[in-house]
């Protein structure tokens, strides 16, 4: 969880919980129900592609760059992609400026392994000549407004900038031992969607999509990464809590669920610019 | 390694008949918007987009001075924060704040300053957060207009809005508001920040060169220009409100539409059944309480109907609303529900 220098007051602790334990939320949702999701695409005319993702009134700007450089020695014919998250102070009160923290590294990392394992992207299609230069692929999401679970909004805002991403082609050129660009600007291929949904728990009970109050009174949550196939490609459990096995098992499934609504409801693939 | 198409580089910035490339005359500002209260968490907060800037300002404060040994027990401080995205550019930028940034940082800090009133906040700060999701030139005068913006929305006493705006020389002509390319090929650039109160600068950078003319003509440019974008800084001020006022006077016709109708209609969601049921129990078990019980258990049920009702709005939409009904509508509403509820117990 992010350092909160917020506290709950124990009133509203305890109205929240009340409410838990009758199943019910604080703003009104069922315990398995997302908040509203409004999503602007190519908000920023100097990225490659971005995506302005509101979670109810959480929200995530995120942003995708490229840049060529040398591959790693180990996969000589794969390109990089790499998620950075900004916890900018404009979002909380509870954010301080200055490098990144524990929270916002896990977060990044937790959205970049979403990508990475589901083959979303294949690293092979951004290699442009093995051991001398691939596609170093930047996405870099700022959080701006924070309500709680950042971390679907910002896997939702990675994906969607991605989707909405033209890079230029590019072809090796052998005499000038370099990069060039081959004239064209050619949407990214994007073979899977991966999607997040966290899990909160508070005593015994669990719920999806914590909002900001219910964030803060958190015991722990779980994020899981569900992928078209309907199968679960990461795992990240969050906070001090422990969980049985049946109830891993059992929001695994409802993950499963909740994903494939989500993505029907979304239809993410709409964000993909047309070829030209 | 550079990126793949670099930035196309050449000098000229006129078209044949005399106007710039975008079309528009040597003394006018590109297009601006702007709009106020848009990050929910800060005090106060502000998107300007100016020409192809798109930049975002956040007010945080007055608040504690974190850490303590930077503030001053006569007056308060103002700390600034610039910060470019890391995709606001054509080349990535590092995330981390280079020396550009803690430049302008300081230079936009300087220029707020005199249009607060510190000494009223003693040992405390403000902290102004500025985030550029795009930039297209002229970054910091932009800024400047979304701080003042921000600083005005979180209701920080202030002795002037301030507008930032730059003027500049391309192909030996003084231009207003340069964009991106006119601000890389140009031959001078004026950045100028103006407290609206009196027409004084306090924002000023030079850079290139110009005779003592063109920086005359420079600041006529300035001055006007400033003006406009006072316009429309004023009426994003006023909009929030009226758009509060539309809104509240909206949510307050469909609540007393919902009232009507939940009061012509038997109690019909699960919730209502429920609460009906339980007074009608605590009717049975404990007579002599009777009154008291029913009555608590009538306010339960018209806050649960509240919320039973506007499931679908916000939080925060809900809560505006609860105190609009608390100053209007409790009072109206109360003599018709108790009738209601008399009537079914009985």
């Amino acid at each position: 969880m992010i350092d909160v220098n917020k506290i709950v007051s124990s009133l509203e602790r305890n109205y929240i919980l009340k409410l838990l334990k009758e199943g019910k939320r604080i703003d009104g949702r069922d315990l398995f129900e997302f908040r509203e999701i409004k999503i602007k695409t190519n908000f920023s005319p100097k990225a490659e592609g971005s995506a302005d993702v509101f979670l109810g009134d959480t929200r995530v700007m995120c942003g995708v760059k490229y840049d060529i450089g040398k591959p790693y020695s180990d996969n000589p014919d794969q390109g990089v992609v790499t998620v950075m998250s900004e916890y900018v102070p404009i979002a909380s009160p509870m954010f301080e400026s200055g490098p990144p923290r524990e929270d916002s590294i896990q977060l990044a990392r937790v959205v970049d392994r979403g990508i990475r394992h589901t083959n979303c992207i294949n690293k092979k299609d951004l290699c442009i000549e093995p051991f001398k230069a691939v596609y170093i692929l930047f996405v870099d999401c700022y959080m701006m407004d924070y309500f709680g679970n950042l971390t679907d909004t910002a896997a939702i805002a990675a994906i969607a900038a991605l989707l909405s991403a033209k890079i230029p082609g590019a072809k090796w050129d052998s005499e000038k031992g370099e990069a060039v660009w081959d004239g064209t600007i050619k949407p990214l291929t994007i073979h899977e969607i991966p999607l997040s949904i966290t899990f909160g728990r508070v005593g015994d009970v669990i719920f999806v999509d914590p909002c900001l109050p219910e964030e803060l009174i958190l015991d722990g949550s779980i994020a899981f990464a569900v992928d078209e196939k309907k199968q679960i490609t990461s795992i990240q459990k969050y906070g001090n809590a422990t969980w049985t096995v049946d109830e891993i098992m059992e929001i695994s499934e409802k993950a499963i669920e909740i994903a494939d609504d989500l993505r029907k409801k979304m239809n993410l693939r709409q964000y993909t610019p047309k070829a030209s | 390694m550079p990126v793949l198409v670099p930035e196309p580089h050449d000098p000229v910035c006129f078209r044949k008949d005399g106007k710039r490339l975008d079309g528009r005359d040597v003394d006018e500002p590109r297009p601006f918007s702007c709009e106020v209260g848009v990050i929910k968490n800060a005090q106060g907060s502000a998107v300007v987009r100016h020409g192809g800037n798109l930049i975002y300002a956040a007010v945080y404060g007055p608040r504690e001075v974190h850490p303590r040994h930077l503030a001053k027990p006569d007056r308060g401080i103002l700390r600034v924060y610039y910060r470019m995205a890391t995709f606001s550019v054509h080349d990535r930028k590092s995330p981390a704040p280079n020396r550009r940034d803690n430049e302008i940082s300081k230079v936009i800090r300087e220029a707020i300053e005199p249009v607060l009133f510190l000494e009223a906040y003693p040992d405390s700060q403000i902290e102004v957060f500025i985030q550029i999701m795009a930039a297209d030139g002229g970054t910091r005068c932009a800024s400047t207009t979304a701080a003042s913006l921000a600083l005005a929305d979180a209701g920080i006493p202030m002795r002037s809005m301030i507008v930032g705006i730059a003027a500049g020389k391309a192909q030996d002509k003084v231009i207003l508001d340069l964009g991106d390319k006119e601000d890389k090929v140009g031959q001078a650039d004026v950045p100028a920040v103006v407290v609206m109160k009196d027409k004084s600068i306090s924002l000023l950078q030079f850079d290139g060169e110009m005779s003592l003319e063109e920086m005359k003509l420079s600041f006529k440019y300035i001055l006007k220009g400033a003006e406009v974008i006072y316009k429309k800084q004023l009426e994003a001020l006023k909009g929030k409100y009226e758009t509060i006022r539309v809104n509240a006077k909206k949510e307050s016709e469909e609540y007393q539409k919902s009232v009507k109708e939940t009061s012509q209609k038997k109690p019909q969601s699960l919730l209502d059944t429920i609460v009906s049921k339980k007074t009608e129990e605590i009717k049975d078990t404990k007579k002599p309480k009777e009154d008291e019980k029913v009555q608590k258990s009538k306010k339960e049920q018209k806050k649960e109907t509240k919320k039973g009702t506007k499931k679908s709005k916000k939080v925060t939409k809900k809560k505006t609303e609860e105190k609009a009904q608390k100053t209007n509508e409790t009072i109206e509403n109360a003599p018709q529900k108790d009738s209601e509820k008399g009537g079914k117990t009985k």
